[in-house]
């Protein structure tokens, strides 16, 4: 067979349809195969890592309990008593939105955060996940989070090096998420 | 033997998909801030690209050449859910670590053009070895950008400090220019290492 008889032989629309509706058809059963496998063990271990992911933020609290009422909120417990809350939150940042999980005492004070989204500048703005700008954060209240370019000022939290976009916009998030911590336990 | 293994040779240094095709640079300025980034995107790009190699030369009799770009990336965006599901479910720190990257990979020029260029018209054997090359020379190139950038940029290797405490990093080569200038500077000296080679073949 030549070139040009298989080509004409191959021409018509119908053979080149359902050739790619048949790659897309297998594609899917293969995809539909491999969700079915995976989905109990993706779902388990994205709990997993939720609850781990709270641990880290509250190391002492061997439990974690939702608030009701507010969508996401989760209570983290030792020994039966409150010792913090876990909270979402978001912030616009230089390249998006980012968003925060804050864990905050009852008292009001930040006790440590972690970043579960971003777009921000890789080498630069994503280094509000990691310390030394992240371990600022312990311990402050409402009024002490601030973005401040003075390092001599331990008050408040210094700005990232050329990201001050980032900076500011995670102390945000943090903040407005202690605010409504304290709004809900009355900063007690 | 000989011969599949100048098929995975060719793609390391005299065709390497970054500094001698020009190829996937995007994403090769994108993900390499970092040496551990670059590396875990360098692995991933070397699964994908052998496995579509090898899957592309499988069906290369079966497709309609009218049709073959769209089913190649069927292909390619098929292999590349199965790794997402899969990582999902039994790596899922490694699935956030590649974030948006990881759906990416199957828009990667480099991808689409193996399938092209060599799978679909050499066997399997052959294809995988060119995927395997390629894949490598991939992963070479990145790690080697992300070196410098993470080194001259951050002052840190793999995360650990490796310039003195005074170093003051230069926030150029962390953006996405100063990755530019440095690839180039790269295809230099790729260049002349290429020609050293093959005059020292001659």
């Amino acid at each position: 067979m030549t070139a040009r008889q298989h080509d004409e032989k191959n021409n018509s629309i119908f053979k080149i349809a359902s050739n790619l509706a048949m790659a897309c058809f297998v594609s899917g059963i293969i995809i539909a195969g491999v969700y079915f496998i995976t989905a109990d063990a993706a779902a388990q271990k994205a709990a997993d890592l939720k609850n781990t992911a709270m641990k880290v933020l509250v190391q002492d609290a061997d439990k974690f309990d939702p608030v009701e009422g507010h969508e996401g909120w989760f209570k983290a417990e030792k020994d039966g008593k409150t010792i913090a809350y876990v909270v979402p939150s978001e912030s616009k940042g230089y390249g998006g939105t980012i968003k925060l999980l804050v864990a905050v005492t009852s008292d009001g004070k930040v006790l440590n955060y972690d970043i579960t989204a971003h777009n921000e500048t890789p080498g630069l703005g994503d280094k509000a996940n990691q310390d030394p700008f992240k371990s600022q954060f312990k311990g402050k209240k409402a009024e002490n989070l601030k973005v401040v370019k003075d390092p001599s000022d331990k008050e408040n939290i210094q700005a990232m090096t050329g990201a001050t976009i980032s900076s500011r916009a995670v102390t945000n998030g943090v903040k407005k998420a202690v605010e409504e911590v304290v709004e809900l336990t009355g900063g007690k | 033997m000989k011969e599949l293994w100048d098929i995975y040779k060719k793609g390391i240094i005299l065709e390497n998909p970054i500094f001698v095709l020009a190829l996937s640079l995007c994403p090769a300025l994108a993900v390499t801030s970092s040496v551990i980034n670059a590396l875990t995107m360098g692995l991933t790009v070397l699964f994908v690209i052998t496995a579509n190699n090898v899957s592309v030369s499988l069906i290369r009799n079966l497709v309609n050449p009218k049709v073959r770009v769209p089913v190649y990336i069927v292909s390619i965006a098929t292999i590349v859910t199965v790794v997402q599901l899969l990582l999902q479910a039994y790596f899922p720190l490694l699935y956030k670590a590649l974030g948006i990257y990881l759906a990416l990979v199957v828009v990667f020029a480099i991808i689409l053009a193996r399938a092209e260029v060599f799978a679909s018209k050499n066997n399997v054997i052959r294809s995988f070895c060119d995927g395997l090359g390629m894949g490598s020379g991939f992963a070479i190139a990145m790690v080697i950008i992300g070196a410098f950038r993470e080194i001259i940029g951050s002052g840190t290797f793999l995360g650990f400090n490796v310039m003195p405490a005074s170093y003051e990093a230069p926030l150029l080569l962390i953006l996405p220019a100063g990755g530019f200038i440095l690839i180039g500077y790269l295809v230099g000296g790729w260049r002349m290492l290429a020609q050293y080679i093959e005059k020292s073949k001659a």
